[in-house]
């Protein structure tokens, strides 16, 4: 039993190192599918995370949370946004604002921004100060994604980051809401996620394309 | 003992390179769903140039002859700063790590020589290429390897080595974990590895190595293919020895050398697989990409560098 703890305590400890390489590789790729295997690997460690606290708490709540962030986030969101890149047969290519490069050059600024900023707060509250700045940096970058990619799609997967980072925050801070809010949060997450599928076949069949920077006039 | 322990380290770093090649390209066949070739074959294919004779350009000058020569003893002693087996290394006390990156440096500059003095035009597109992309990673390998110097408060990569085997495997710091990202971008592009260079193309307007040694041939092209076959280990090697170093013989017994043979052994099988598994996954980039994918690198590499700031 020791053994399971003991591993618990250390997944728990260097989860927030992979979760600022998921946040650096998901502002730098260039695929969509790249971008979508992320976001679901991101997930797949904050499930890890989950489980450990539900470990180290002895909490069956949060075991419950696990089996749902594993089935909606992990596989059933990225099936749906695999499938929707599919049908709109896209070129592979993300379009961007930024190059990869600069993009990971302002992710890893972002990080850097979000390391300095909860340093007060993680010593006021006695909090693990790498959790909370994995979260936060997480939540600006799904900001950055939402901002700098042309793509409709890729708005989708930028707002499901940013709502990542909001959990991880939640968790990392009073760890984790109760489990009723938290069913309600991600089946409201799947519901929009079909829902944007719906509108961004909308868009593709009004304008031709999912370009969002030439969205520019209304059309009837 | 110590130096019979450290001969045999760079030794079987030198002599092991071409197997280590052959098993990438059985790996990678294996998985195209090809039978490939023996894993043997790289030595075959070195004693073969071996007893042909060099054919030199007639325009090129005494240097075309010299630079192979270069490269291979450049690569060699590089290769004596790597810990393999134990924590230490046959020169790893006499240089820090900017030595042994300024050694690859040399030699590549030599090989680049070579190429453009070749005479080819291919030469001289493959060495401007080289040239640009080496430039480019030599950031982020060395930024990458100052981050560790930091934390670990020293630059020899002996003494980095054991600083990262007093640590326990699970308690990784974001500096270890972008620096080791970093690393193996830049080891894909150092070693002309898929996403960047083709080992196996000779389509003219994609090749970066192979287009800067198309005019060698006999013993001299073998020497570039064996220092290129060292070079790919010795960076595996590095790896290893810097970010999972567990398993290295911490003192001189039968039994620790054995533990770290085969532990040093399973490491390095895993990174063929994985390696393999890369290059036949993944779609060369355009060369005007190749700077891209460094810059991202490089990006890793200066978080590495300023989370020394932060790290325990």
């Amino acid at each position: 039993m020791g053994l399971i703890e003991f591993a618990a305590a250390k997944t728990l400890a260097s989860s927030a190192v992979f979760l600022f390489i998921t946040v650096l590789l998901i502002a730098a790729t260039k695929r969509t599918v790249a971008c979508i295997a992320l976001f679901s690997a991101q997930c797949g460690i904050i499930t890890a995370q989950i489980v450990a606290v539900a470990f180290l708490r002895h909490s069956g709540e949060a075991f419950a949370v696990a089996i749902i962030v594993l089935l909606v986030k992990v596989v059933a969101i990225p099936y749906v946004l695999l499938r929707i890149a599919n049908r709109l047969k896209l070129s592979p290519n993300v379009t961007a604002a930024t190059t990869p490069a600069q993009s990971a050059f302002i992710g890893a600024g972002l990080i850097l921004l979000a390391f300095a900023v909860v340093q007060p707060y993680a010593r006021a509250f006695a909090l693990d100060s790498e959790m909370l700045a994995a979260a936060t940096a997480i939540v600006l970058t799904g900001g950055l994604l939402m901002v700098s990619r042309r793509m409709a799609l890729m708005q989708v997967i930028g707002l499901l980051v940013l709502e990542n980072g909001i959990f991880l925050l939640a968790m990392s801070t009073t760890f984790g809401m109760p489990l009723v809010i938290e069913m309600g949060v991600f089946f409201d997450l799947l519901i929009w996620v079909l829902l944007m599928g719906v509108f961004i076949f909308r868009i593709r069949e009004t304008f031709a394309h999912v370009d969002v920077s030439r969205l520019r006039r209304l059309r009837g | 003992m110590m130096l019979a322990v450290d001969s045999i380290q760079i030794l079987l770093l030198i002599a092991v390179a071409p197997l280590l090649r052959g098993i990438v390209s059985r790996v990678k066949a294996r998985i195209q769903n090809r039978r490939g070739a023996s894993v043997f074959r790289p030595y075959a294919d070195l004693w073969k140039l071996f007893r042909k004779e060099a054919l030199v350009p007639p325009t090129a000058s005494f240097l075309f002859r010299a630079c192979p020569v270069v490269l291979f003893a450049a690569t060699v002693a590089a290769a004596a700063f790597v810990p393999v087996l134990r924590s230490s290394s046959l020169l790893g006390n006499t240089g820090d790590f900017v030595l042994l990156v300024y050694l690859l440096a040399l030699a590549r500059f030599f090989l680049v020589l070579g190429a453009m003095d070749g005479g080819s035009s291919f030469g001289g597109m493959g060495a401007s290429r080289e040239a640009l992309v080496s430039t480019l990673a030599e950031a982020p390998l060395l930024l990458g390897l100052i981050a560790i110097a930091i934390v670990s408060h020293s630059a020899s990569i002996a003494s980095m080595t054991q600083w990262t085997i007093a640590r326990m495997p699970f308690e990784l710091s974001p500096v270890h974990a972008f620096a080791f990202v970093a690393f193996a971008m830049v080891i894909i592009a150092e070693t002309g590895r898929v996403p960047v260079d083709n080992p196996t193309t000779h389509l003219e307007l994609t090749m970066i190595h192979e287009a800067m040694v198309l005019e060698y041939s006999g013993p001299s092209l073998a020497l570039i293919e064996w220092a290129g076959a060292i070079k790919l280990t010795l960076m595996f090697s590095m790896l290893i020895a810097l970010f999972v170093p567990w398993g290295i013989a911490a003192n001189l017994s039968f039994f620790g050398i054995l533990i770290a043979v085969v532990a040093f052994l399973l490491k390095m099988a895993v990174l063929i697989v994985l390696l393999a598994a890369l290059e036949s996954g993944v779609a060369k980039l355009r060369m005007y990409l190749v700077p891209e994918y460094l810059g991202v690198a490089c990006a890793l590499s200066v978080l590495a560098v300023v989370f020394t700031a932060f790290a325990r």
